[in-house]
């Protein structure tokens, strides 16, 4: 131990250090300023940057001790005197903030950067920001902030905070400023007394039984507090009723490298690790199962994956729709395409590892935890826990992200929740990023073969899938994802008929789920590849043929989809026109070409997941003496910004500011339940529910002030924060109105809620992708292909995403940029890699998330259709968008080097190879 | 979490090489130290004293004297653009530079640590876990290489992004050892054996890395990797050609050390290509595949080869 002496933002410090403890440690828990981030261990996301001495410094694996005597500046020193940096302000302004994980790194290195180069360029700039991981914005808004402030131009449009009509409006976050001032707390920030710290034992084999597990010496080491094994919680979980597949912690046997065997829980982590190196575990590994192939063979006298399942082999779900008749369809087409596609494992990769802290108190148990989901989180947890839902409740703070990986309930939640229990503290749990890798729950590897026929004129005619889905080792979202891949292809095209098989294996890897996209990701790709190969084909634009098949608005698909509003037209038309796509396409050089891609997605599943007759949504307001509403509300913002969407969604309703809203979600015990951030649903059904709640208020506001000044309510209106009658004889503004609204009655509360109407088909199966409405839109891509080196370099991208109405349009354009980033990481470099059911690139330097620097120019565009049942309008813009984005690029490098790639990432070897192919095949040809 | 019980900022030379003689084999130096505590954080590296040299301030000098260009190891990666005779005289040791990892990185990490930096190997750049899980490797202490299934050779990957280029501009390195101050050649350093890449006394530290003012080199740096920047090298080429047309192709990323050929004349080159093509010795340990790499080797040298062709026609005979 040695002493470390610090100046933190002009504070001294003197602190006892160890030989191998890092900068970020001693600032987070010695100092206690949480604002710096620890994203990944490893310098490789930037989230940890500091400035000591002002430089920048990775203060994650920079030892403390280096920096004895230095001042050191965190993200909390940037403000001064509680008002934001230039820079920062500039940051919330343009929307640069989402989930804010990787705000303060972000932020200290764009600062440090602007000092040394006052005018940069925009490439400078992407260069400059390269070695920090944003997995929100696309890097977009970023970029634009620093050039902003680079340029020294003080923004004079700012949102005016008094404003009351401010749907449609561009609006920072209402949480930005803490976010990015370092003051937003984050599950990994959350301190409490004598919180214990737990480590998980994870199974080295894929598939093995347990023999043994001795924890005997664990247990005796000094500071050890509690060892738990999986016999201890045997009640199984899983966040779909159907697949209730998982147990806290291995029970028997493990079912992939990874999952947890013990935990401990101790004073410190590092006792806590050292304790798990003492636990010893006996396996007797069996045959195991890690392809698809594998799986959905025969398993002979091998244990199957899970027994249970109703197949002598590891096939966990299979479905098969058909609608028409695709015999006769096939039959009257002129041309039919037909490939075969392969998708590896991607996984939504946040950048705020999970984390949690849970503890036991006379109220039951309550979790503090990154989710996007507390409401099936509570349920699984009194389940798990085995106590009365009326015992848990689950607090959201500030999420880093999800993109669906943080919406399942966890082993680490139950884990930690027993510990707590068992011990009689609180327990505290964070990832490294290996664990979260670990944890995967991403996007399935998929193998499909789909057909698709077509009339000579591009009338398309049928479409066939046969899909098959690697869904890892437990079910997770699994059966809806086995569904999605088939039933999300009825739409944006008219298809008479239409069918698909579809299956979901389990094998001995991590489990796979929810991700951005959910389910249609891979399967639009494959019907997208297949449209511009029938439009090649037929000589048809492929922007044509695609405009021709369009189903209008207001109509029901084959498969009894309810298709109301429908941006596809306009979206196509705009991204076609952006793009000059009729003076380009097919027109470019070797090596330079143009895609398109068109995506379909539901605005919010119409059934909930656990079936109960309770709304999807409920939003309460209360409306109190000081003039402020409060609305409370299950929904999760995970940085989406779906907080501000409720804040605005009312203020727009009663025509008051938002500094006059304080919004309260995803708190179990206080709000009422939203089902949570998934399946694109919160826009669309918790705005439904704030609106209705509004509009309920605006009422009892009124009838207070009609009654008490003896006029018709008809006569008055709630404008600009006033109330006034027609002819103005009434004109009280709000304080005064609420105070004859709260005149002995107190605080008015009132309720919303959201309930979908009945839909879809009476056939097994309909009520998959079953959605109150649906999103539409498309992509342009352009790239350059290196055929010497198969390299392609996307140079832009042109998007467009019908989201009904954007409410908050900065929010808006923030997921669509997100979307179109987290796309092009999936078609170009992102894979989740295993040796013998092992991730390998576990890590941000071998899992590959294109940098600034790999992020092309963007046109964002919002279609705007005004859905007749979305809150003002608005639907979904959040998982939607990211699907045309991938066909679009391997369309371009169709169109720039002849090759047409099937197989996901496109990898340059692959280009290299397509080409040889073709080009022998010319050859032979020719002879 | 990690294995360093003692941590030490040395303030020269001499006072860390008595450090490091006191502890034995149990230290290790760090410069930047940016791989080194990674390594230690996986537990790839048990040492339990780390010895800081990275405020010793005689290594941070650049100077030119003699017609030699002295720069100090500790030199950040980010700084060497600041030095006009570097950039002058040596653009693509600068391009080097400036591949390597991450902006945030590249103002930590030094040139002398990037030439000294460990071998990789997906198998081996591992927490301790994983690498229990998958069976440890011949690089750290098991009995089989995963990537090949061979029990004799480590194929890790050299992967200095720089040391390529500064073998192609002949630079020799100041090495200050137990028993006096060497000079070696750069290249002679590598052993190319993926557990012990480097000849080098543990205790001694490189002071300096020297490079020939007076020789006119051309030199054309590439590096193949998945993204346009964090990522390490999956395949680095430097060539170079001096005033009297000696050529140098040095390769990193596909062999456990710099892959070195010399010749004479633009002549010799398709040869010398050849040559460092065999030599390679290329395994599926990346992002890419063998095969690949294997190719885009030809690739990168034909295509440095032309631009250097372009740069300096009077070498075309």
């Amino acid at each position: 131990m040695n002493i470390l002496k610090l100046s933190v933002n002009g504070k001294s410090h003197e602190v006892l250090v160890k030989g191998d403890e890092m900068l970020s440690e001693v600032i987070r828990e010695r100092i206690g300023l949480t604002g710096t981030k620890i994203g990944c261990e490893q310098g490789n996301c930037g989230a940890c940057t500091v400035l000591v001495n002002d430089e920048p410094v990775l203060s994650c694996i920079t030892p403390a001790l280096r920096f004895d005597g230095a001042a050191v500046t965190t993200i909390e020193g940037i403000s001064t005197d509680g008002r934001l940096h230039r820079l920062q302000k500039i940051f919330v302004e343009k929307g640069a903030v989402q989930c804010g994980f990787c705000t303060p790194g972000m932020v200290i290195t764009a600062l440090d950067f602007v000092n040394k180069t006052p005018t940069p360029t925009i490439d400078e700039i992407k260069e400059s920001l390269s070695g920090n991981v944003c997995r929100c914005t696309g890097y977009k808004k970023i970029i634009e902030a620093v050039a902003e402030y680079a340029e020294g131009i003080t923004n004079d449009q700012l949102p005016i905070t008094n404003e009351t009509s401010i749907v449609g409006k561009p609006r920072p976050y209402i949480e930005a400023n803490k976010k990015v001032s370092g003051s937003a707390e984050y599950a990994d920030d959350i301190r409490m007394k004598n919180t214990l710290h737990a480590k998980f034992l994870r199974s080295i084999y894929p598939h093995a039984r347990i023999e043994s597990i001795d924890t005997s010496q664990a247990e005796k080491l000094s500071g050890v507090r509690a060892v738990v094994t999986g016999q201890e919680l045997p009640v199984r979980f899983g966040v779909l009723p159907v697949s209730n597949d998982e147990t806290a912690m291995a029970i028997d046997k493990v079912r992939y490298i990874g999952e947890v065997i013990a935990a401990v829980a101790a004073d410190t982590e590092d006792i806590a690790h050292a304790a798990l190196k003492l636990i010893k575990v006996k396996y007797l590994p069996i045959q195991e199962f890690l392809t698809i192939e594998d799986s959905q063979k025969d398993t002979g006298l091998n244990e199957r994956i899970h027994t249970e399942t109703k197949f002598q082999n590891n096939i966990h779900k299979k479905a098969e729709l058909r609608f028409g008749d695709q015999q006769k369809g096939m039959e009257e087409s002129d041309v039919v395409s037909k490939m075969t596609f392969e998708f590896e494992g991607v996984t939504h990769a946040f950048t705020e590892p999970h984390a949690a802290t849970a503890f036991w108190d006379e109220n039951g148990l309550t979790i503090i935890t990154a989710t996007q989901v507390p409401h099936y989180l509570h349920r699984a947890l009194a389940k798990v826990m085995e106590v009365p839902l009326n015992r848990v409740r689950v607090i959201k703070p500030y999420v880093g992200g999800g993109f669906g990986g943080k919406s399942d309930p966890f082993p680490h939640e139950m884990i930690i929740s027993h510990l707590a229990r068992k011990t009689g503290w609180p327990v505290k749990i964070r990832f490294t990023r290996e664990e979260v890798f670990i944890s995967n729950h991403g996007r399935h590897p998929s193998q499909m073969t789909v057909q698709l026929g077509a009339m000579r004129d591009g009338t398309l005619m049928v479409l066939d899938a046969d899909i098959a889905i690697d869904g890892g080792a437990y079910g997770s979202f699994g059966v809806v994802t086995t569904y999605y891949n088939g039933v999300l292809l009825q739409a944006p095209y008219k298809l008479d008929n239409f069918g698909f098989k579809t299956c979901r294996v389990y094998t001995n890897k991590p489990q796979c789920g929810a991700m951005r996209g959910h389910g249609a990701v891979n399967s639009r790709f494959a019907t997208e590849s297949l449209i511009d190969d029938i439009a090649h084909r037929l000589q048809i634009d492929p922007v044509e043929i695609r405009l021709k098949n369009f189903l209008t608005p207001n109509t029901v698909t084959i498969g009894q989809y309810r298709i109301t509003s429908n941006g596809s037209r306009e979206s196509l038309m705009k991204v076609a026109k952006q793009s000059d796509w009729k003076n380009r396409h097919g027109k470019l050089e070797v090596g330079h070409g143009l895609g398109v891609g068109c995506g379909f997605f539901i605005s919010g599943s119409a059934l909930p997941i656990i079936w109960n007759e309770l709304p999807q949504s409920v939003v309460h307001l209360k409306l109190d003496f000081d003039g402020r509403v409060l609305i409370t509300s299950g929904a999760s913002d995970i940085g989406q910004g779906s907080d501000t969407m409720l804040a605005m969604i009312v203020a727009e309703v009663l025509n008051i500011a938002l500094d006059k809203i304080f919004v309260l979600a995803a708190d179990t015990l206080i709000t009422p339940v939203d089902m949570g951030s998934y399946s694109s649903r919160v826009t669309f059904m918790a705005g439904n529910a704030a609106k209705d709640a509004a509009e309920k208020l605006k009422i009892e506001i009124l009838n207070a002030i009609a009654k008490a000044k003896d006029i018709a309510i008809e006569e008055l209106n709630l404008c600009n924060e006033r109330v006034f009658s027609n002819d103005k004889s009434i004109d009280v503004g709000w304080m005064e109105a609420i105070g004859i609204l709260v005149s002995k009655r107190g605080a008015v509360n009132v309720i919303g809620k959201y309930i979908s109407p009945k839909l879809g088909g009476d056939f097994k199966g309909a009520g998959a992708g079953l959605s109150p409405s649906y999103s539409f839109g498309a992509c342009v891509a352009e790239v350059k292909v290196d055929t010497e080196t198969g390299k392609v370099k996307i140079l832009k991208i042109w998007g467009a995403h019908d989201c009904g109405k954007a409410i908050n349009p900065l929010a808006v354009e923030g997921q669509l940029e997100g979307s179109w980033h987290m796309g092009i990481g999936q078609a170009i470099s992102e894979e989740m890699k295993y040796y013998k059911g092992l991730i390998v690139n576990n890590n941000f330097l071998d899992y590959k998330i294109p940098t600034s620097m790999d992020t092309p120019d963007i046109a964002t565009n919002i279609v705007e259709t005004n859905d007749p049942e979305g809150p003002f309008g608005a639907k979904e813009c959040g998982e939607g968008a990211l699907h045309p984005i991938l066909p679009a690029i391997a369309n371009a490098i169709y169109d720039a080097v002849g090759v047409r790639i099937t197989k996901l990432p496109i990898k340059p070897e692959d280009i290299l190879n397509e080409l040889k192919r073709t080009k022998q095949t010319e050859a032979a040809m020719t002879i | 979490m990690i294995a360093a019980k003692t941590y030490h900022k040395c303030q020269s030379v001499e006072e860390a090489i008595a450090l490091a003689l006191k502890h034995g084999e149990d230290f290790r130096y760090m410069a930047g130290g940016t791989d080194v505590i990674i390594n230690k954080f996986q537990g790839n590296d048990e040492t339990n004293c780390l010895i800081d040299i990275s405020a010793i301030p005689e290594l941070k000098q650049v100077s030119n004297d003699w017609n030699v260009l002295r720069i100090g190891s500790l030199v950040k990666l980010d700084d060497l653009k600041k030095h006009k005779t570097i950039a002058d005289h040596f653009p693509a040791l600068l391009e080097a530079a400036h591949s390597v990892a991450s902006p945030m990185i590249r103002k930590t990490a030094t040139i002398g640590g990037n030439i000294l930096c460990e071998n990789r190997c997906i198998f081996y750049n591992q927490s301790e876990w994983w690498r229990e899980a998958v069976g440890y490797c011949l690089k750290c202490e098991g009995d089989v290489c995963i990537a090949t299934g061979g029990k004799k050779n480590c194929f890790s990957k050299f992967v200095s992004d720089t040391a390529p280029v500064l073998i192609c501009l002949d630079a020799q390195i100041e090495v200050f050892d137990t028993d006096g101050v060497k000079l070696i050649k750069l290249e002679d350093i590598y052993t190319g054996d993926g557990v012990n890449p480097r000849q080098l006394n543990p205790k001694a530290i490189v002071t300096a890395i020297l490079l020939p003012l007076d020789k006119d080199y051309r030199c054309v740096f590439k590096k193949l990797r998945p993204r346009e920047s964090v990522d390490y090298t999956s395949l680095t080429t430097a060539v170079s050609i001096d005033k009297k047309g000696r050529i140098k192709i040095a390769l990193g990323g596909v062999d456990p050390g710099p892959v070195v050929a010399e010749g004479i004349g633009m002549s010799a080159i398709d040869s010398l290509i050849l040559q460092v093509f065999k030599k390679a010795r290329v395994i599926d340990n990346d992002f890419y595949t063998r095969p690949y790499r294997k190719e885009m080797i030809k690739v990168f040298l034909q295509r440095s080869f032309a631009e250097l062709g372009n740069t300096n026609k009077q070498f075309d005979n």
